[in-house]
């Protein structure tokens, strides 16, 4: 990240990896995926599929959903083996 | 005089002009905020609305080269770049000048890459001015089009015979909707007749032709005659501004144009889109009472010496109003000129600058207010502050938000909702972990997962990803880290297959034991889906549009892995993000291969673009998974000269199962099917053979 006020020589800007933090996307969203833990088998495929790094795997493997950071794009649902995510519709308000 | 109109922006205006001057060879090259222009224009010429040679070159360096091939072998030339793409063009703008070809380039300001910004500045065209072209500055869109046809008519003149470079502001011109108004071709053919070169390079026409090499004893001589032919263009910009007012009925007055200055006592000078603020700061203050004008330069090259001394005579005080720096120098570049201008004369005014709107910031008309209030108290002062930096407080963008997760990448990004070269950054980051340099040529992925990694990304040159890579694996061998840092770059198909493969080709040669990761979505998809050397067969992009004469675009993609493996490198290998297994493994063995410093190690991965190819984002992994299976996109890899598909289905699914869920080949027949069909067997066949085969024979 883009960081200010934090260089040692003057006029030079830097980009610093030591600033930690993902970006709020979820406003992005039209629908929203919803897993099926039932039906889930924890394979894992949403987690290395989803393009925003959203999904992460819990202590007992299965996969949470960071909507903070969901754009609703529905890859996860569509590649899970198991049908177990659903996209449903965002309320309009 | 009745002249049809239309409300367009900036952009579609000069193409219009370039249509009205029936001009006859465009190359062209994208970049924002350029590139709508040439996309207009194709879309001129696939619709048979104009007939010209449109050249899809490979960098801005060919591309200009093109630009002036032509229009010395006799043709009426255009192009149209800026930034980066004008600075990669230098040397070859530079030689447009002895060559005297008069084309014309139109360049939709952006400033110049160190900080980068797509907005405008002239930080682009500074660098440029002195080097014999004429040089100037539009206000409005309409002006955009007049200028177009008046630069030919200027440029061929036989008493300048000059390339011609028209700036128009990126965003504030180039992306604005404003009321053009669209002269008939018919008149157009009157007033500006064909081209006909004097000296084309043509043996059948001209036994001569222009020449670059002069003895250094003749250089003084002819860089003044050059000179003089500068000095000369300003008549014939006065009579070309005069005779274009009287068929069309629009002049501008040539080389500046004077607003409210009759009786000024003050000045404010500016150029460009700013000036229409400008005008209305003048109003006010013209409203208050105060004497304060205008003056607009239009043409910067010639300089409009005379023009601004008689109105130095006039007042008491100027400003100069300046989109760029000229650092070392204190001040701007019109600023610079004007105070040459008037030191040799009797004159004895105050020239007060202002620098602002750099990066494109706004220029508001509050802040001219502001600069004028400033001119018109200078008036018998002696200047205190002789350059004021107009600059405004900064609104950072929402803070990081906090979350868990150890990848190196951060969760969340300003790229499309179900971007596949998201999913490849974060394997390929993840996979070579944190002490890990990329290099990113600019694309997609710089702008929109540059900011959110955990790694060093640093932002390289397009054309020079590979060399960049270069540097910093071999400062790093130097210092004994080439086996404890990884030097990858995350290119796009443009950076690699096109503008960046004389880079990759060195690097490769010489053995740099650097991953040389090409992330392929088929097309420049940060310009807006323009074309790329790696664009499939009949695939529809922004500049190989469907219409009456195109049909998608004529030409197969290069095959890289062969490219790379004429290179006899350690490691070539395909993927595709639908299959992250295989992609990680050979992750890792370009990993192993560039540790042990055998050389370059060459990945290229296909990303299905859901923006550019038009189909449903939650399909991507989808499609990417259709292209192995059918074959449109061979899964290998060459170990050591060893070839292998690592991907091999029982049966080839119909390519045509492919292509039906991308809109980029909805236009496609049944005959075009059949040949891309017929090639995809050829190739599967061909790559089975070669693994049949085993080592290639040249390793
Ligand atoms: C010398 C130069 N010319 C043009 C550009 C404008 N430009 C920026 S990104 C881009 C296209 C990148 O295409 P590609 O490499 O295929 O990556 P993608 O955006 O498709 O992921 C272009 C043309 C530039 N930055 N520098
Ligand atoms: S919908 Fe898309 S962004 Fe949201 S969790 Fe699923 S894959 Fe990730
Ligand atoms: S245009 Fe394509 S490559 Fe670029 S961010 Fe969008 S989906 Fe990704």
């Amino acid at each position: 990240m883009m960081v200010q006020d934090k260089s040692l020589i003057k006029g030079l800007a830097l980009n610093d990896i030591a600033v930690k933090g993902g970006k709020y996307v979820a406003n992005w969203r039209a629908y929203k995926p919803e897993i099926d833990y039932e039906k889930c088998v924890a394979c894992g495929l949403c987690i290395s599929y989803c393009p925003e790094a959203a999904i992460n795997q819990t202590d007992d493997k299965m996969p949470k959903i960071d909507y903070r950071f969901c754009k609703g794009c529905g890859i996860c649902a569509n590649e899970c083996p198991q049908k177990a995510i659903t996209m449903i519709q965002e309320d309009e308000s | 005089m009745t002249q049809e109109f239309d409300v367009m922006p900036g952009n579609k205006a000069v193409a219009h002009g370039v249509r009205l001057a029936r001009v006859e060879v465009v190359p062209v090259f994208p970049i924002t905020p350029q590139t709508t222009i040439i996309e207009y224009i194709s879309d001129f010429v696939a619709d048979g609305k104009l007939d010209a040679e449109y050249i899809h070159s490979e960098g801005e360096h060919s591309c200009m080269a093109m630009a002036v091939g032509a229009s010395m072998t006799g043709a009426r030339t255009f192009t149209a770049t800026c930034s980066q793409g004008l600075a990669y063009m230098h040397e070859v703008v530079a030689q447009a000048t002895n060559y005297r070809t008069p084309l014309v380039m139109a360049i939709a300001n952006r400033t110049l890459g160190w900080y980068w910004s797509l907005g405008p500045d002239y930080s682009d065209i500074m660098p440029e001015m002195n080097l014999g072209w004429l040089v100037n500055f539009v206000e409005t869109n309409q002006e955009c089009l007049d200028m177009t046809l008046m630069n030919y008519k200027i440029a061929e003149d036989y008493r300048v015979l000059l390339p011609t470079m028209m700036s128009l502001d990126g965003f504030y011109l180039s992306y604005s909707q404003e009321r053009v108004y669209l002269p008939e071709i018919e008149m157009v053919d009157d007033w500006l007749p064909p081209y006909k070169a004097p000296y084309p390079v043509d043996p059948t026409v001209s036994k001569a032709w222009p020449s670059a090499m002069i003895p250094p004893a003749l250089h003084t001589t002819y860089r003044k005659l050059h000179e003089d032919v500068m000095n000369d263009a300003k008549k014939v910009i006065a009579e070309v501004d005069k005779s274009y007012g009287e068929v069309f009925g629009r002049s501008y007055g040539g080389m500046v144009e004077k607003y409210r200055c009759e009786d000024a006592d003050s000045l404010i000078v500016t150029m460009g889109s700013m000036t229409t603020a400008a005008r209305r700061a003048v109003d006010k203050l013209r409203s208050e009472g105060e004497k304060i004008g205008l003056l607009k330069l239009r043409f910067m090259r010639p300089f409009p010496n005379e023009e601004i001394i008689e109105l130095a005579e006039q007042v008491e005080s100027i400003g100069v109003v300046d989109r760029v720096m000229m650092h070392g120098t204190g001040g701007g570049m019109a600023f610079q000129d004007i105070k040459g201008v008037l030191y040799n004369t009797e004159i004895k005014v105050p020239v007060q600058n202002f620098v602002t709107g750099l990066g494109g910031e706004d220029i508001p008309i509050d802040d001219l207010y502001v600069m004028g209030k400033k001119i018109l108290k200078n008036k018998g002062r002696k200047l205190i502050n002789e350059v004021e930096f107009v600059a405004h407080e900064f609104q950072a963008a929402a803070p990081p938000v906090e979350y868990e997760g150890d990848s190196c990448m951060h969760p969340g990004s300003d790229g499309c909702a179900g971007c596949g070269a998201s999913i490849i950054a974060r394997t390929l980051l993840d996979t070579l972990g944190e002490n890990t340099v990329v290099i990113n040529p600019p694309n997609c992925s710089g702008v929109n997962y540059g900011g959110v990694v955990k790694v060093p990304w640093v932002l390289g040159n397009f054309a020079a990803g590979a060399a960049y890579m270069t540097g910093v694996y071999r400062a790093l061998r130097k210092k004994g880290k080439a086996d404890k840092v990884y030097v990858t770059s995350y290119a796009g198909d443009g950076g690699t297959v096109d503008i960046g493969l004389q880079s990759i080709s060195g690097a490769a040669e010489r053995g740099e034991s650097i991953i040389w990761l090409c992330y392929d979505n088929e097309a420049y998809m940060n310009t807006g889906i323009q074309r790329s050397g790696s664009t499939p067969l009949f695939s529809a992009t922004s500049t190989t549009p469907v219409g009456s004469e195109w049909k998608g675009k004529p030409q197969r993609r290069k095959n890289m892995l062969m490219i790379m493996a004429a290179h006899r490198i350690p490691y070539i290998a395909t993927a595709s993000l639908s299959y992250l297994p295989d992609f990680k493994r050979k992750i890792k063995k370009a990993a192993e291969v560039t540790r042990a410093g055998e050389g370059l190690a060459y990945l290229h991965v296909h990303q299905p673009c859901t923006t550019g190819w038009y189909f449903d984002p939650a399909k991507t992994v989808e499609i990417g998974r259709l292209a192995v299976q059918s074959g449109a996109w061979p899964i290998m890899e060459i170990d050591h000269g060893v070839p292998k598909i690592n991907v091999k289905p029982r049966e080839l699914k119909p390519v045509k199962e492919y292509l039906a869920p991308q809109r980029r080949f909805r236009h496609v027949t049944d005959e075009q099917l059949e040949i891309i069909q017929g090639y995809i067997n050829n190739d599967w066949d061909s790559y089975l053979r070669l693994e049949k085969d085993g080592k290639l024979p040249w390793y």
